[in-house]
């Protein structure tokens, strides 16, 4: 990995190139999913390669390739640099990238049990013991599932800095589906999607208790089933942190990113209600409202030491008291706003360039106790849990959100379950009626391991901290 | 390498890996190609890239028992790495139920989509493309924001009972979204060859469409009459698809056509089929495990007609032969039909908004989403370009609206089809189609 490292700097800086850097990229990825007690789909996954990034006439260039040998340092630089001189023909204003003092570092997330060294068997059996407690009359699908990731990179860059970092991704869940009589219910623990993910190792998901959980996401899967639909109206209503989780992530973690912002996803997954202008001067939401973008909150699914670009994980303050007060940034975009990197700028693997990605956009915890202290304090209204399904307009403004469980809250304690919950509303006007944020003994990290961006096409993995939280006044049960 | 020796290439370390293999059945799929991708933002370049990948997916059978895995190299280490990881998986899992083995090689017929002057083109070529739709788009005092791509690649697919089946492609697509002001406006152009691209006119359609959304008025959610352009078309036609036409969610019970196979489902206006041998798609000769791609009739005259199967598939379902519908064994969702068409009607997309009394010209949605997949509940928003139609007449553009729409009851309200199919991405061939009483259930602020 060095060699390439070295080779690629001193190419890139006799090639003319302002600046330039390389990643050195290694990804062992393990996949199980396990149905009605049976292995369903093993995958081991493993690419290696190397991506060379150079500014050159002022415009980027980037190839990446998966030749992992000093031999192909050479060619894939001189390609690199032909790439950015025909993006110079189309530039008008240089680019420029805020300072950065070079680092030299190693880094690695912290984890007990290494999901690479875990024997097969020993994850099978959990998990097909996790699917067989989970038994009904309509349950067709008892599905457990668990997924690793285990990333390794050298970083170099023309300015100096060598990095080398690690990171060890672990997680999963479980899934009941009840079919009958042409209407199907999921119920899923601890979150939608194939679970929940942390940066951590085996020990993460040996702690979820999926056998212990099993028979409770079952009997909920046929409730569901024989439930009413969520009746529409205006409602209160109490989210579940996985659902929460995604309402920040959606409405305000995608739009918080500067590149967005700046238009560079325009043609793709759209641009931002959160312009510049509105930097320190919107009232993002009510005062109950906190964010901050942490890439160093321990165990979170967005953790690292470093981005893509050497730029050291950080803390950033997003939202205070309501007020929107930062976004997450690179070094190009971050002169924009007049400030140095959020250091949020993250590839998906060697063969794609880095983008601005949510590290761990959390919503802080507030003062409203414990959940039961929540629905004891909001009487009359809907409890909403564990995303089924999202959907949010191009600048990130109008959102409509499906939940896999819904139950009645009357007073205070929650009862009649509903299903085919969703709710709608316009950013800034839902989170203006947050007025409750359960404590931190409420609030935990939920991970969102399939965050898409860009063209070519990123999945990243992000984290969410969040606490169970109120809404006033929501339009519930929008239907076909 | 020209195409010819890389699938050579590839097709011989197929064949080696399943040669020196110690499963007792072994499939070897190797992709290896180009993907260059030049994207532009406020007229002007912001991202370019360019990667060299391999990509190869072991399926290894050891008593029934499957195991596969994945590398990105050639190398013999990296093959061997990936072939003991697939063994350590299929020691340790269980017997598949009703495994049929392997497919035995069929026919493949010819399909050729390789164009050497766009595999070869250079950055530059791309930059030009780009170049002519800043250009289009300035004419109208617009800003230009897309993306043209290239992709050129070979792919084999070797196996111990025979299949042996190599093929070459590219693929290159632009699309842009162009603002003037708070208007916007989309236009996308897809093909096997850059020289087919025309992106001034994709740039002249789209900052004509910005010029004219410009200053879009609110309009309350409702029930209105739509005529959907391609885009929009192909994109509930492929949530559909994913929702529907997979054996797998098929045979589970989990989709819209579980137990309805012969009934009818929609309209009898809406025929729909997959045919990847159609020079009107992007062409594939086979599937991901190497069988012969055919067409596939889906749904004829509303009446659900099949589901796309692999091999394994097929076999589960009492099928003799695969539909030629395999994913890639790293997914599990097994099978899917790639190359949608709809059928299209008399009319032109013209007269459709000249025959609409009252109603929307959409041109494509964002973020859709299933709400309910039994019953094909789909949520999304309108986007880059919604105009209201009254007496015939786009009389203004009007700010985008969230549906929440079942699409085979939408479907079955269609009265009105273009008889011209257009490549939208995905790849679908789809007509302009005009649907009664779509269902808006919000509104958003632009």
């Amino acid at each position: 990995m060095k060699a390439i490292v070295e080779r690629a700097c001193e190419l890139m800086r006799q090639a003319g190139a302002s600046y330039g850097d390389v990643r050195v990229r290694e990804d062992w990825h393990e996949s199980v999913v396990v149905k009605n007690g049976r292995p369903e789909h093993i995958l081991g996954d493993f690419s290696a390669g190397f991506g060379v990034r150079v500014l050159v006439d002022g415009a980027w260039g980037f190839f990446g390739t998966h030749r992992l040998e000093e031999s192909a340092v050479e060619p894939a630089v001189r390609q690199a640099v032909a790439i950015a001189r025909a993006s110079a023909r189309l530039r008008e204003e240089p680019i420029v990238l805020a300072p950065l003092a070079p680092a030299t570092a190693r880094y690695e997330t912290p984890h007990a049990k290494s999901p690479r060294e875990v024997p097969l068997e020993t994850k099978l059996a959990l998990l097909a013991a996790a699917s067989n407690a989970m038994k009904g009359p309509n349950v067709k699908l008892a599905q457990a599932f668990f997924a690793a990731f285990d990333t390794r990179q050298f970083f170099g860059s023309t300015e100096g800095s060598r990095i080398e970092q690690r990171i060890v991704q672990t997680g999963g869940g479980i899934a009941a589906t009840a079919i009958a009589g042409g209407d199907l219910q999921v119920r899923s623990y601890p979150n939608s999607f194939r679970g929940n993910f942390a940066t951590a190792g085996y020990e993460y998901v040996e702690a979820m208790n999926l056998v212990g959980e099993a028979p409770r996401v079952a009997d909920e899967a046929e409730a569901l089933l024989a439930a009413p639909p969520c009746p529409e109206g205006r409602r209160t209503l109490v989210l579940d942190g996985g659902q929460l989780a995604l309402q920040v992530h959606e409405s305000c973690g995608h739009p918080i990113e500067l590149d967005r912002v700046l238009g560079m996803e325009l043609s793709y997954a759209g641009d931002s209600f959160l312009t510049i202008d509105k930097l320190g001067a919107f009232q993002y939401g009510s005062g109950e409202v906190n964010i901050v973008a942490d890439a160093t909150a321990p165990g979170g699914l967005g953790t690292f030491g470093y981005d893509d670009e050497g730029v050291a994980a950080q803390r950033t303050p997003i939202v205070e008291a309501g007020r929107f007060v930062g976004y997450l940034s690179s070094r190009e975009t971050a002169p924009a706003i007049g400030r140095t990197s959020s250091g949020a700028m993250r590839a998906s693997g060697w063969n794609r360039l880095p983008l601005i990605r949510m590290t761990n956009v959390n919503l802080l915890p507030g003062r409203a106790g414990t959940l039961d202290d929540l629905l004891a304090d909001t009487g009359e209204g809907l409890f909403l849990a564990t995303n089924k399904s999202w959907s949010i307009d191009n600048k990130r403004l109008n959102f409509q959100f499906g939940t896999e469980m819904c139950r009645e809250i009357r007073a205070g304690k929650v009862g009649q379950i509903y299903k085919n919950a969703t709710y709608t509303g316009i950013t800034p006007e839902f989170w203006g009626s947050c007025d409750a944020v359960c404590s931190a003994g409420a609030w935990r990290l939920w991970g969102t391991p399939n965050c898409g961006k860009g063209e070519p096409g990123q999945t990243a993995r992000v984290g969410h901290g969040v606490a169970p939280a109120r809404f006033r006044n929501v339009q519930v049960g929008v239907k076909a | 390498m020209n195409p010819a020796e890389r699938e050579a290439n590839l097709l011989d370390v197929g064949r080696r890996l399943v040669a020196a293999s110690p499963a007792d059945e072994t499939e070897a799929l190797l992709v290896e190609g180009r993907s260059l991708l030049t994207r532009f933002s406020r007229n002007q370049v912001h991202q370019n890239v360019g990667t060299e990948d391999v990509w190869v997916v072991l399926r290894l059978v050891v008593g029934g028992r499957l195991g596969i895995a994945t590398t990105s190299s050639l190398r013999p280490e990296a093959l061997d790495q990936a072939v003991a990881c697939a063994m350590t998986i299929a020691r340790a899992s269980q017997p598949e139920e009703g495994w049929p083995g392997l497919p035995r090689p069929e026919p493949v017929k010819p399909a050729s989509s390789y164009d050497a002057a766009t595999a070869e083109a250079p950055a530059d070529a791309r930059a030009d493309v780009a170049a002519e739709i800043i250009e289009a788009a300035r004419r109208q005092r617009g800003e230009a924001a897309g993306a043209v791509e290239i992709e050129e690649s070979s792919a084999a697919v070797a196996n111990s009972r025979g299949v042996a089946a190599a093929s070459s492609h590219t693929r290159t697509q632009a699309h842009t979204v162009v603002t003037c002001g708070d208007g916007s406006g989309f236009a996308e152009g897809v093909s096997s060859r850059l020289a087919d691209l025309k992106p001034r006119a994709l740039g002249r359609r789209a900052a004509a469409k910005a010029a004219a959304s410009r200053n879009p008025q609110p309009l309350p959610a409702g029930r209105y009459d739509v005529i959907l352009e391609p885009p929009a078309v192909a994109e509930w036609l492929e949530f559909l698809s994913y929702m529907a036409f997979g054996g797998k969610a098929f045979q589970e019970g989990r989709s819209p056509f579980s137990g309805k196979l012969g009934q009818r489902i929609t309209g009898r206006q809406v025929t729909i089929w997959d045919n990847a041998l159609d020079r009107r798609t992007l062409p594939q000769e086979f599937d991901y495990e190497g069988m012969p791609k055919r067409r596939l009739a889906l749904i004829d005259r509303g009446v659900a007609k099949a589901v796309a199967t692999n091999y394994y598939r097929a076999r589960r379902l009492g099928k003799r032969r695969s539909t030629g519908s395999a994913l890639p064994a790293s997914t599990g969702y097994e099978c899917l039909p790639l190359h949608l068409f709809m059928k299209g009607g008399t009319s032109s997309a013209a007269a459709l908004v000249k025959e609409t009394n009252r109603g929307l010209l959409i041109t494509r949605f964002h973020y859709t989403n299933i709400l309910d997949p039994m019953k094909t509940v789909l949520t999304g928003m309108t986007r880059d370009g919604t105009f209201l139609v009254e007496g015939g007449r786009i009389v203004r553009p009007v700010r985008n609206l969230r549906y929440t729409e079942n699409i085979l009851e939408a479907f079955s309200r269609i009265d009105g089809m273009s008889r011209r199919l257009t490549l939208a991405r995905g790849p679908a061939v789809v007509p302009t189609v005009r649907v009664r009483e779509v269902n808006f259930t919000g509104t958003t602020e632009f």
